[in-house]
C-alpha cells in the first residue's frame, strides 16, 4: 500500500531543499556584484576624510540584512505582503539611524552648489578653470541621451513600419544587410567614423555623437521595432482602410498605438546607452570642448579629485542614479523585447 | 446600396493562383455567401472587393462602374473581420465612430449610439474592446461597419470565433440587420450550414474556381461536380465508381461515379450487400456505416433506436430518381441520362 | 496600380533618414577604414602613401616556410594570443554558463525572488561604464583598504595586487559580470515560452526537476544558446571600453581591439596612428563581417522576410 501522507512529507521537503539551495546560491553569487553599489553609496554620503573607507559598509549591510531578515520571517509568520515590506523597511530604519545616524552628512555633494569646487580644492593655478560645474556635464549628457533618443525612436518606428508592411523592389536585400549591420560590431569603426566626424566638420560638437550613436543603434532598434510591428495583426490595418482611413491615418491612428511598448522600450535602451556612453563621447573630441558625464566623472576621478574619494563616489552617484530610476520604472516594457528575427 | 459584378477576376501571387478568374453577379440587397475550404480563394475575393488587394487581372464593376483602382478608403465598403479587428486602443464609441472621422457625417455620435442600439450594445459604449466577450465584439464591428451605410457589406467568417448557441443568435441577428438596411452582403465562409442558413445564394469555389452558383437546395439536390457533392452535406454524400467505360459505342458520354447521400439508402433485402461496421446515434436519426464489394458507404435512418448492429449484413437499395451521375470529369450528367443508364 | 510618385514618396519619408543615417555613419566608415588601412595616415589626418601595406606589414610578415604563408610579429601575435584566451575565458565561464546558470536558477525559484536576483545582475549592464569601472578599480584596489583586501587579509597576510598579479583575471572577470546578464535575460524569456504543458506533461511521465531541464528547458534553449555564442563572441573580440578603463593601456592586457584603441584615439595615450589602428581594425571586421553572415543561419528568413499583405499604399 502506498503511503501518501510520507510521500507528500517527502516531496514538501524536497522542494523547499531546492529552494533553500538555490537562494543560498543566487544570494552567495549576487553578493560581489552589489555590495560594491552599496559601498560606492555608503562612501558618497559618509565619507569624511575623503577615503575610500569601509568603515560604514558593514554596518550598512547589517543593517540591510537585518531588514531583509524580518522582511522574510514576518511574510514566512504572516503571510501579508505589505506588512512584511513595513516591518522589514521600519527594522532597516531603525538600525540604520541607530548604526550610522552619525555617519551620514551630505558634505560630499557640495560640488552640486558650488561652481568652482576644483579650483577650491586644487588652486586657481592648477585647475585653471579647465572643469565646468558639474551641472553642464549633466545638461549635456541629458541633451545628448534626450535627443539621441527622440531620433533613434522615430527613425527606427518609420523604417521598421515600412520594412514591415510595405513591399517594394530590393526589400529582402535591404532587410538581409540590415542583418548583417546588426550583428557588426560597430565598436571597431571609431577610428574611421572619427575621420568622417573631422572631414564633415562636426568634430568637438554635441551633434556628432548624437548622430553617430543614432545610426549604430538603428540596425538593431529597427529590428526590435518590425517584430513589434509584424506582430499588429493585419485585419486592424486593413479594416482601419476600408473605415475610411489612408494608409498614413491608419499607420498613425491605428497602427502606432499598438507598438507603444516597443517604442517605449527602444527609447529607454537608446537614452541609457546615450547616458553612459563614453568611447564615442570621448573619441569625437580633440580638447575639452564639451563634458558630459562620462567624461566628466573619468577625468575627475582620475586627476581633479582623485584623492577625494568621497567627493567622486559622489559624482558616481549622481550619474548612476538617472539611469538606475529610468530602468527600473521601466523595466516591465524592457521584458517584452524579443530579439527580431531569431529563432526561439 | 450596390449591384456587385466580376468579370474573369484573377489574382496570382509570385507562383500561386488565388483565384483563378471568376465570373459573378450579385444584385442590389442580395445576401450571397462564399463557401468553400480553407485555401480556397474566398477570403482573396473577399479582400479583392475590399480594395486591399489589387487584382492581378479582370474586373470588379460597383453599379457597372469599373472600380479597380478605386481605393479601399474610397468604395465605402464594410467590413467585418473573423478576428473583428477593433481597435484596441478605442473606447467602443470611439471605435464605431472612426469611419466618421473620414466622410462628413452630420450627427455622427447619434448615429453612432443609434448603431449602438441597433446591435444591442448601448451599455458597453465606453469599454474598450478587451473587456468584451466573442459576441460583444462582434457585435462592435459589425456597428463599426455599417456607421457609414456601405454599398456592401463583407462578413469574414464572422462566426467562427463565437461558441455554438451565440452562433446560432448571431446568425439570426446578422440575417435580420442585413435585410432591414437593405445592404448588399457578402458573407466568407467554410460552414456550409451558415451559408446555407443564411444566404439567398450560396458560391461554392474551390481551388480559385467557382463550382456552383446556386440556392441551398441547388447545392444540395442538384451539385453540378462531384467536390460540390463531397462538400455540402453532413454526413457527406456516397460516391462510388461505377466499372463503365468513360464513353459508349454511340459516342454518348458515361457516368463515371454514382451520387447517393446517406438519407436516400433504405436497408432491406435486395440492393448493394454491405457490412455494418460502426453505428453512431445522432439525436433523432441514427448513421450506419460498413464496407462492401463497393467501398465504403454510409446509411442514414430516421429513428433514434438502432436497427442494426455492428457485424450486421444488410442491402442498401435507392430510387433511381434519387441518384445523381457525374462523367470523368466530375461534372454531373443531365438527369435524362441518368435515367437511361438505369 | 499606385502612382509611383506616391510610392517612392513613402519610401523617402519612411526609410529615407534611416538610410541616410546608416549610409553617412555605418557604412561609410566601414570604406573609409579599408581606405586608411592601406595609407600612412598618422596624425596630420591626410591620406598620405595610398596605396601602401605597410601597416600591414607591421602586423606579419609574408614567409614562404612558415606554417600558415605568413610570421606575425611579436607585438602582434601576443594581441592575438591574448584576445583568444580573453574571448575563450569569458565566453565560457559567463557569458554563456554561468548565464545559463542563472536563467535557470531564477525561474526555479518564486518569481518575485528571481527578478530580484536577475535585477541585481542587470546592476553592472545598466550602469555607466565609468562608473563599473571606477567600482572595480575600487575593489581591487592593491592597499588595504581596497574592499577585496579587507576580506582577502582575514585568510591571509599579504594584501593583494590584482591588476598586476591576475590581469587577465579582472578584465575576464569585469566584462563576464556584464556578459552574463544578457544572456541570462534572453534565456530566461527562452525558458518562459516554453509552454507550460509541456513541465505538466513531463512532471506527470514522472521526470525530476534535472530531467526536466534536461530533456524540456535544454532542448528549446538551443537556438538562444548558439544565438548568444556567437553573437558575445563577436562583441567580446571587439571590446576595449571596459579593458581600457580598468587596466588603462597595460601591456598585459593588449588585446587587438586596445591595440587598436590606443595607438590611436585613447585619451592622453593615443598616438594618432590611424593608419595602424585601422589595419587592426580591418582584421576585427573581416572577422566580424564573416560571423554576421554565420549569423543568418540562425536569423529565421522566412518571417523576417513574409510578405506584406495590403497592397495598396493610398
Amino acid at each position: 500500500m502506498t503511503d501518501w501522507t510520507a510521500l507528500a512529507t517527502r516531496s514538501r521537503r524536497a522542494r523547499q531543499t531546492r529552494l533553500g539551495v538555490l537562494t543560498l546560491f543566487l544570494t552567495l553569487v549576487s553578493i560581489p556584484v552589489a555590495v560594491p553599489y552599496i559601498w560606492m553609496v555608503m562612501i558618497a554620503f559618509t565619507a569624511r576624510r575623503g577615503m575610500a573607507e569601509t568603515g560604514t559598509l558593514w554596518p550598512a549591510l547589517l543593517v540591510i540584512v537585518a531588514g531583509l531578515a524580518v522582511y522574510g520571517l514576518v511574510l514566512w509568520r504572516s503571510g501579508r505582503e505589505r506588512t512584511a515590506l513595513v516591518a522589514g523597511a521600519l527594522t532597516g530604519l531603525g538600525l540604520g539611524l541607530v548604526l550610522l545616524g552619525n555617519d551620514l552628512h551630505l558634505n560630499n555633494f557640495r560640488f552640486m552648489v558650488n561652481a568652482n569646487i576644483i579650483e577650491d580644492l586644487k588652486g586657481q593655478a592648477t585647475a585653471g578653470g579647465q572643469f565646468p560645474w558639474v551641472w553642464e556635464a549633466f545638461f549635456n549628457s541629458l541633451i545628448l541621451a534626450g535627443s539621441q533618443t527622440i531620433i533613434v525612436v522615430t527613425v527606427s518606428t518609420l523604417a521598421a513600419y515600412y520594412l514591415s508592411r510595405f513591399s517594394f523592389r530590393g526589400r529582402s536585400a535591404f532587410l538581409q544587410s540590415l542583418l548583417v549591420l546588426q550583428a557588426f560590431p560597430a565598436i571597431t569603426l571609431v577610428i574611421p567614423i572619427f575621420l568622417i566626424v573631422f572631414w564633415v566638420g562636426l568634430l568637438n560638437t554635441l551633434y556628432a555623437p548624437i548622430l553617430v550613436l543614432t545610426a549604430l543603434e538603428l540596425p538593431f532598434f529597427i529590428f526590435i521595432m518590425k517584430g513589434f510591428f509584424d506582430a499588429v495583426p493585419w485585419d486592424i490595418e486593413m479594416s482601419a482602410m476600408t473605415d475610411g482611413a489612408s494608409r498614413r491615418q491608419a499607420f498613425w491612428m491605428v497602427v502606432l498605438p499598438q507598438v507603444r511598448v516597443g517604442m517605449i522600450a527602444i527609447g529607454v535602451f537608446a537614452f541609457i546607452k546615450g547616458w553612459e556612453e563614453y568611447v564615442f563621447v570621448n573619441g569625437l573630441r580633440t580638447g575639452n570642448s564639451y563634458w558630459v558625464m562620462s567624461t566628466y566623472l573619468y577625468y575627475v576621478r582620475q586627476d581633479v579629485m582623485g584623492v577625494d574619494y568621497g567627493m567622486v563616489a559622489a559624482v558616481a552617484v549622481l550619474y548612476v542614479l538617472p539611469a538606475l530610476v529610468l530602468y527600473l520604472f521601466c523595466q516591465k516594457y524592457l521584458t517584452q523585447m524579443t530579439l527580431g528575427g531569431v529563432k526561439g | 446600396m450596390a449591384r456587385v459584378d466580376l468579370h474573369a477576376l484573377t489574382k496570382t501571387w509570385d507562383k500561386a493562383t488565388a483565384v483563378a478568374g471568376i465570373d459573378l453577379s450579385i444584385d442590389d440587397g442580395e445576401f450571397v455567401a462564399i463557401l468553400g475550404p480553407s485555401g480556397c480563394g474566398k477570403s482573396t475575393t473577399l479582400f479583392l472587393l475590399a480594395g486591399v488587394y489589387l487584382p492581378s487581372s479582370g474586373d470588379i464593376l460597383f453599379d457597372g462602374t469599373r472600380v479597380n483602382e478605386v481605393e479601399a478608403r474610397h468604395r465605402n465598403v464594410g467590413i467585418v473581420f473573423q478576428s473583428y479587428a477593433l481597435y484596441p486602443n478605442m473606447s467602443v464609441l470611439q471605435n464605431i465612430l472612426f469611419p466618421t472621422r473620414f466622410q462628413k457625417t452630420p450627427d455622427a455620435e447619434r448615429r453612432a449610439r443609434e448603431m449602438g442600439e441597433l446591435v444591442q450594445i448601448t451599455e458597453l459604449l465606453d469599454r474598450r474592446p478587451s473587456e468584451l466577450s466573442g459576441g460583444q465584439q462582434q457585435r462592435v464591428a459589425l456597428a463599426r461597419a455599417l456607421i457609414k451605410r456601405p454599398n456592401l457589406l463583407l462578413l469574414d467568417e464572422p462566426l467562427s470565433n463565437l461558441d455554438a448557441t451565440l452562433r446560432l443568435t448571431m446568425r439570426a441577428e446578422i440575417r435580420r440587420l442585413t435585410r432591414d438596411l437593405g445592404v448588399t452582403t457578402i458573407l466568407v465562409t467554410h460552414d456550409q450550414l451558415e451559408a446555407t442558413t443564411m444566404a439567398d445564394r450560396v458560391v461554392c469555389m474551390n481551388a480559385g474556381r467557382i463550382e456552383q452558383v446556386g440556392t441551398a437546395e441547388d447545392l444540395y439536390m442538384r451539385p453540378e461536380t462531384t467536390f460540390v457533392a463531397g462538400f455540402i452535406g453532413s454526413p457527406p454524400i456516397n460516391l462510388i465508381p461505377l466499372p463503365t467505360p468513360g464513353v459508349d459505342a454511340q459516342g454518348q458520354t458515361q457516368p463515371q461515379t454514382l451520387g447517393l447521400r446517406p438519407e436516400m439508402l433504405h436497408a432491406g433485402e435486395s440492393g448493394l450487400p454491405l457490412q455494418i461496421d460502426h453505428v453512431e446515434v445522432m439525436g433523432r436519426e441514427t448513421l450506419y456505416s460498413g464496407t462492401g464489394p463497393n467501398g465504403a458507404l454510409r446509411f442514414l435512418e430516421p429513428t433514434a433506436q438502432p436497427r442494426w448492429s455492428m457485424g450486421d449484413r444488410v442491402h442498401l437499395d435507392f430510387a433511381p430518381a434519387d441518384s445523381i451521375l457525374f462523367d470523368a470529369a466530375g461534372r454531373r450528367l443531365p438527369d435524362a441520362t441518368a435515367r437511361r443508364t438505369e | 496600380m499606385m502612382k509611383p510618385s506616391r510610392l517612392s514618396l513613402d519610401a523617402l519619408l519612411f526609410l529615407g533618414p534611416a538610410v541616410v543615417l546608416m549610409l553617412a555613419f555605418f557604412v561609410a566608415p566601414i570604406v573609409v577604414n579599408i581606405l586608411v588601412s592601406f595609407s600612412d595616415m598618422s596624425q596630420t589626418v591626410r591620406l598620405d602613401g595610398f596605396p601602401t601595406t605597410a601597416q600591414y606589414n607591421k602586423l606579419g610578415k609574408l614567409d614562404p616556410d612558415a606554417f600558415l604563408g605568413f610570421e606575425l610579429r611579436g607585438s602582434f601575435y601576443r594581441a592575438l594570443a591574448l584576445t583568444a584566451t580573453f574571448v575563450f575565458l569569458t565566453l565560457f565561464i559567463f557569458n554563456v554558463s554561468f548565464a545559463l546558470i542563472l536563467a535557470l536558477t531564477t525561474t526555479a525559484i518564486p518569481e518575485r525572488m528571481g527578478a530580484v536576483f536577475r535585477a541585481i545582475w542587470l546592476l553592472p549592464r545598466m550602469s555607466p561604464s565609468v562608473v563599473y569601472a571606477l567600482l572595480w578599480l575600487w575593489v581591487v584596489d592593491s592597499s588595504e583598504r581596497g574592499l577585496l583586501n579587507q576580506v582577502w587579509l582575514l585568510f591571509a597576510s599579504e594584501p593583494i595586487n590584482l591588476r598586476l598579479d591576475h590581469p587577465m583575471l579582472v578584465i575576464v572577470v569585469a566584462n563576464g559580470l556584464i556578459g552574463a546578464s544578457l544572456g541570462m535575460i534572453i534565456f530566461t524569456s527562452a525558458i518562459r515560452s516554453i509552454p507550460e504543458h509541456l513541465f505538466h506533461a513531463a512532471r506527470a511521465d514522472g521526470a525530476g526537476p534535472l530531467s526536466i531541464v534536461r530533456h524540456v528547458v535544454l532542448p528549446a534553449l538551443r537556438w538562444p544558446i548558439s544565438y548568444i555564442t556567437i553573437y558575445q563572441a563577436l562583441a567580446l573580440l571587439v571590446s576595449f571600453e571596459y579593458i581600457f578603463l580598468i587596466m588603462g593601456p597595460a601591456r598585459s592586457t593588449m588585446t587587438m581591439a586596445m591595440l587598436s584603441y590606443t595607438r590611436t584615439l585613447a585619451p592622453q595615450v593615443g598616438g594618432g596612428q590611424y593608419a595602424y589602428g585601422a589595419a587592426i581594425a580591418m582584421i576585427l571586421i573581416v572577422i566580424g563581417i564573416v560571423v554576421a553572415l554565420a549569423m543568418w543561419r540562425l536569423a529565421n528568413m522566412k518571417a523576417l522576410l513574409q510578405k506584406p499583405r495590403i497592397e495598396v499604399n493610398g
